[in-house]
């Protein structure tokens, strides 16, 4: 999971290109979408392309999304539990 | 004044024809279906409105296809040629651009039609139009927003016939593009449903012929239009939709009438969650009292983006003349949060004024007021365009920012290349570059020069930007990676970022510029279109506004679509951009485009030229200089135009031929205007541009001539 989410860390940043924004800012526990960051709903779209890119993991609908991305903890959750591309 | 329909035509998934359209919205049937255009990776495509039109001609794009079915029907009683075309356009050759750019094509030759401004250019060829053929890419609002600028053409008196309309054709951008934003719903589209879950994309094309004087044949008039620009989110409306109800409201006042008048409204609802929300607080927030009858037909005819506008255009005149109202196709519980009431089946009514909304990308917003013939009072005059006062200039080339582009050009050095991404970032900050590649980089960098050095506090209120090229390098990254990953993994940041508007977008959210947001793309052209819609709409905008020319080189894509850039040994951008004011200015000069015709079909182009700028004073006592824009695909014949316009005219005053100076870029015209406003605040042309020995200006203007396919004409005043 540690390592899931170190990986997820420099995704974010890289994905999104967060100029100024280094992997580990981004927080475990805190707001992922709003908040500080500067990362908003189109970040998620991009964010949902990309984990179902690099770990075939789909969230289809809004609904979804506002829990899967409330954090990063969150996402690596949903991500651990949900890829068929990780050992559970 | 007043201005009426004399003609239309359409070609939508429901059919091509007005009768056969008409029958189809009877019936409330619908034109939605699972896409076979073309194959996909996933076993369910998604469904779409597709048109079935004939192919008339394999090796025409798709968009100019639907575009000659619907202008032929729309011209099909008329013996005079029109005096200008105006189409709303986003996706032009797209389809036939993915296609070649899938298999590597590397001749330039194939791209020749992949400009949104060719299908303009191909319908006024088609009628033989030698006016203005002017391209609206404000995303979906382009339709209704090339209707609005028809209708102000018309009423400036500078024209009698336009033929106006919209037309886009499915392609693989838009289909990934907006399911890459969730936006479409896998069940087809269903407006204010409460089980809406998003739009169908479609495509299509409508066109209107639209005169000044009553024909015998008028099958509506169109009362006026409003403009409005979210300035909220570069891909989600205004929560509680300001823009839409400024735009309804912009388009209400115009047409002089009230919001009582209005029998039936033709709703944008695409279906989207968002849209429906933002558009119901709208209309809920204009009616405080009895809402009208009220219907979106993107349920039928699927959202076909440019042409949703026209083809609108065309419902609401069927819904006119038919007293009938069309249903709400798709929507069979209508969502009781959302406070409206959409007419669920087609209901037979008496339909004298219809307002008709179009939204789109960018929060550009469109409105438009149809009614039947003599139903209303004309509100408006016919009243000629005026100059625009310039308050400030800024610019942008491969030798820098606006000073170190006029130091280059007055040691007659040139200035062909393209700046660093850091260089043309230097004036934004992080957070407003993080998702901007080039070209938006380079417009919003411009609009805030040109902001800063008007020394004006308060923000300007309007947007005009013309691009011969818009986005390449988002438009260039969603397609690589699209094909890269077998099209499955397109980018939702790229394909928002691709959109010719996006940049206009970006710089009213800079500024909050609420007003009008236009941009269009018009080739080599594009800033004098541009400056021309800013003229026809100044009148209504009482704040300063920016008119931007602004193009990004692109190491692939840039070689194939733009043959001037195709035999460069080098590739170079940039832009100019105004800041401006409608009517005189306390000090400074003035902005007016004065000429715009096309070369084809028209062998006597330059006498018109000479005709319009020999009055009322005569060319060498008018300008003390001519900068001439030849590029580089059309030079030589744009050398033997100049050489007509000086032999005929005897100017005898310096010729600047700016695109040596600026390099080849679309648009190249916008430094030269910039160029024009140095020259007159020095009150001379630089020595080494004038064969070693200044030349004063005195009290004479400039003229920026542009050549080839079009010869325009803008003049640069001083007052």
């Amino acid at each position: 999971m540690e390592k899931l989410i170190k990986e997820l860390q420099v995704k974010v940043v890289e994905v999104l290109n967060l100029i100024d924004v280094q992997p580990d800012d981004i927080k475990v526990d805190n707001q992922l979408v709003g908040g500080d960051l500067g990362i908003d709903s189109i970040d998620v779209l991009e964010m949902v392309i990309m984990i179902e890119k690099d770990y075939g993991v789909k969230v289809d609908n809004r609904e979804l999304g506002v829990k899967v991305f409330a954090t990063l903890g969150t996402l690596a959750e949903y991500i651990h539990k949900s890829s068929p591309e990780l050992p559970n | 004044m007043r201005v009426y329909i004399s003609g239309m035509g359409i070609i939508s998934p429901l059919g091509k024809g007005i009768p056969k359209t008409g029958e189809a919205i009877q019936k409330s049937l619908t034109g939605i279906r699972p896409l076979t255009l073309f194959s996909t990776a996933s076993n369910q495509p998604l469904p779409v409105g597709e048109a079935a039109g004939p192919i008339e001609d394999e090796s025409l794009p798709r968009t100019h296809q639907l575009a000659r079915l619907a202008a032929d029907q729309a011209m099909a009683k008329s013996k005079e040629t029109p005096d200008a075309v105006v189409m709303g356009v986003t996706t032009g050759g797209m389809w036939t651009t993915e296609a070649l750019l899938k298999k590597k094509a590397r001749d330039p030759k194939l791209f020749c039609l992949h400009a949104t401004g060719s299908v303009a250019e191909d319908i006024a060829r088609r009628y033989r139009c030698t006016g203005p053929a002017l391209t609206v890419s404000t995303a979906c609002a382009s339709g209704a927003a090339a209707i609005k600028i028809a209708l102000e053409m018309l009423r400036s008196g500078s024209v009698k016939r336009v033929l106006a309309g919209g037309a886009d054709s499915l392609c693989r951008l838009t289909y990934y593009g907006f399911n890459s934003l969730q936006l479409v719903d896998p069940e087809s589209a269903r407006p204010f449903d409460q089980n809406r879950r998003g739009m169908s994309v479609a495509e299509g094309a409508a066109m209107l012929l639209l005169v000044a004087n009553e024909p015998h044949n008028a099958v509506a008039e169109i009362l006026g239009g409003g403009l409005s620009c979210d300035a909220y989110h570069p891909a989600t409306p205004h929560p509680r939709g300001q823009g839409a109800l400024a735009a309804m409201q912009a388009a209400i006042e115009d047409a002089g009438i009230s919001v009582a008048d209005i029998d039936y409204i033709n709703l944008h609802g695409t279906g989207t969650l968002d849209n429906d929300i933002s558009e119901a607080r709208a209309i809920d927030t204009l009616y405080d009292r009895q809402k009208p009858l009220m219907s979106s037909v993107k349920g039928a005819f699927g959202h076909s983006l440019a042409a949703a506008g026209a083809i609108e255009a065309v419902v609401c005149a069927i819904s006119i003349s038919n007293g009938l109202v069309p249903a709400t196709v798709g929507c069979r519980h209508p969502d009781p949060d959302l406070k409206l009431e959409p007419v669920i089946q087609p209901t037979q009514r008496p339909i004298g004024t219809v307002l008709s909304n179009s939204f789109g990308f960018g929060g550009n917003n469109a409105a438009v007021v149809y009614s039947a013939c003599g139903k209303h009072k004309p509100n408006r005059t016919c009243a000629q365009t005026q100059p625009m006062a310039i308050l400030s200039s800024a610019c942008v080339t491969g030798a820098g920012n606006a000073n170190q582009t006029m130091k280059a050009i007055a040691a007659g050095k040139t200035c062909a290349g393209m700046l660093g991404i850091e260089e043309i970032s230097a004036n934004l900050s992080a957070g407003d570059v993080r998702r901007l590649k080039r070209f938006p980089r380079l417009a919003l960098s411009l609009a805030i020069a040109a902001h800063e050095n008007s020394g004006e506090s308060d923000d300007p209120s309007a947007v005009f930007l013309g691009t011969g090229w818009g986005a390449l390098s988002e438009t260039s990254d969603f397609l690589t990676r699209l094909f890269e990953t077998d099209e499955q993994f397109p980018s939702p940041i790229d394909f928002i970022g691709s959109v010719h508007n996006a940049a206009a977008g970006q710089i009213a959210m800079r500024f909050q510029a609420t007003g009008a947001n236009i941009t269009m793309t018009g080739g080599d052209y594009s800033f004098e279109q541009a400056l021309m819609a800013a003229g026809l709409l100044s009148n209504s905008i009482d704040d300063t506004f920016l008119v931007i020319g602004a193009d990004e080189s692109h190491p692939q894509l840039s070689r194939l679509f733009d043959r001037s850039a195709s035999g460069s040994a080098i590739l170079s951008d940039g832009g100019g951009a105004l800041c401006l004011k409608a009517g005189p200015s306390a000090s400074g000069f003035t902005i007016q485009p004065v000429f715009f015709e096309s070369r084809e079909n028209n062998p006597e182009v330059i006498s018109s030229l000479i005709q319009r700028l020999e009055r009322p004073q005569q060319i060498n006592d008018r300008y003390g200089v001519i900068l001439a824009g030849f590029p580089a695909a059309c030079r030589r014949e744009g050398e033997m135009q100049l050489q007509t316009l000086l032999a005929i005219t005897g100017f005898n005053q310096p010729v600047i031929d700016y695109r040596k100076l600026t390099g080849e870029f679309a648009s190249a015209s916008a430094v030269a205007a910039v160029m024009a406003v140095k020259f007159l605040h020095d009150g001379q042309i630089p020595e080494a541009l004038c064969k070693d020995k200044s030349v004063e200006l005195g009290a004479k203007g400039a003229l920026i001539i542009g050549t080839g396919d079009f010869i325009t004409a803008m003049e640069v005043m001083p007052q």
